[in-house]
């Protein structure tokens, strides 16, 4: 578990509760998952952005906590939905998140084994194709394909997150899924890649 | 290895950021905290308790938590409703002796009397929307209470409206259906979560004793 898990005195809905008459407690909500939802927005739309995101994210859950739904403990997926709207709003920066990476993949390490080299080289090649495959998504795919993948949200939280039914988030998952899976397979890095990590 | 771990391999390569990454976005949010009017509200209360004496020039009285967006807002809805109760008014005047009618199961006649008694009565809805917009901004729960109580007999009300469309027009039924709806919006913003926190730390700054301020 990558998390602590609050008692219900300390759970995030307890914090946000007590935010509505004294706010500096809100702070807490930040300590607690700050550094998770700069991470998501870094790996979605670059660190640069990230920095603001991850302040107006926060700035955005604080002005209508007042909203927020008590009966749910954890306000990870409130706050995953809130930051994917932004990123919505950023996609520019988004797309060019995934070239920097394509581009940054083109470029192998410095050189070592030459065992170690293939699989860098061949990993590398894995992340363009996937990093390929992610640009060609929806973006409603994608959100729910990364929040899963990535967050590790269960279908609820992101049903939550994204205020869609949950089949829409199994529907929308099993479509992404597909989707890279064909822009993965029957490539050669693919293979390569399969080789290598069944062998290690 | 399937699409999945490829995604969460490609992901771990992003480490959780330091703390002094996020420096610059936690004081953003502690900006906003500290101009939020709750926080003036906690920190007016603190002074209150700690202060031996009023200054100068201002009364030993209990201070008021400024209102959150909800209560204003609903106060808005209010001043809304008094607009629209004045419009009610004006488009009723005309079928004044059929309301009358209507209501007390005979037939009045519009007489200078019944029309003023209509009037005055209309005034007086006017009236009570604004007050209770005045009252709930102060924090005062009794108006909250009360607005809900008026908004449960305006119901009523647009009910008996609804049933004179076809008889008086469409303006007076729109113009109660306004009304009504400011009503609903300024109840369901009274008693949102944020709006009872500030009746409550209202309450209890009005009911806070002067003995309870400590002394020199």
């Amino acid at each position: 578990m990558r998390r602590r898990r609050g008692s219900a005195a300390d759970d995030d809905a307890a914090v946000i509760e007590g935010s509505w008459r004294e706010p500096e407690r809100f702070a807490v909500l930040f300590d607690r998952h700050a550094p998770y939802i700069y991470r998501y927005l870094a790996r979605r739309a670059g660190r640069q952005v990230a920095d603001d995101l991850v302040a107006e994210t926060f700035l955005a859950a604080f002005a209508k906590r007042d909203r927020y739904d008590l009966g749910h403990a954890d306000a990870r997926p409130w706050l995953y939905g809130i930051a994917t709207n932004l990123v919505g709003q950023h996609r520019r920066d988004e797309a060019r998140q995934y070239r920097i990476r394509q581009a940054a993949a083109a470029e192998p390490e410095v050189p070592g084994h030459a065992d170690r080299v293939a699989a860098d080289v061949t990993a590398q090649a894995m992340r363009t194709l996937l990093d390929a495959a992610l640009a060609a998504l929806s973006a409603g795919d994608r959100d729910v394909l990364l929040l899963i993948a990535w967050e590790q949200l269960t279908y609820q939280e992101v049903s939550r997150a994204l205020a869609i039914p949950v089949g829409t988030v199994q529907s929308r998952l099993h479509r992404a899924r597909t989707k890279v899976r064909q822009v993965l397979a029957g490539t050669d890095a693919a293979a390569a890649y399969e080789e290598i990590t069944t062998n290690e | 290895m399937n699409e999945m771990e490829l995604l969460r391999e490609l992901a771990q390569e992003t480490p959780l950021p330091a703390p002094a990454e996020l420096e610059a976005a936690r004081a953003r949010l502690v900006a906003a905290i500290t101009t939020d009017p709750a926080t003036y509200a906690t920190a007016v209360a603190e002074v209150t308790t700690s202060q031996p004496y009023p200054p100068a020039g201002q009364s030993a009285g209990p201070l008021r938590p400024p209102a959150p967006a909800a209560v204003l807002t609903a106060a808005r809805f209010m001043h809304g409703g008094a607009i629209s109760s004045a419009a009610y008014l004006i488009a009723a005047l005309p079928f004044a002796d059929d309301v009358k009618g209507s209501v007390l199961s005979y037939h009045l006649a519009a007489t200078p009397l019944i029309i003023t008694l209509v009037i005055l009565a209309g005034l007086a809805v006017i009236g009570l929307w604004l007050w209770m917009a005045r009252a709930t901004s102060q924090g005062k729960n009794w108006a909250r209470v009360l607005s809900t109580v008026l908004f449960g007999l305006a119901t009523l009300e647009l009910l008996s409206a609804l049933e004179l469309i076809g008889k008086n027009g469409i303006a007076q039924a729109l113009t109660a259906a306004l009304t009504w709806l400011s009503g609903l919006a300024a109840v369901w913003l009274l008693w949102r979560p944020a709006s009872s926190a500030f009746f409550k730390s209202a309450r209890a700054a009005r009911s806070r004793p002067p003995s309870q301020i400590p002394g020199p």
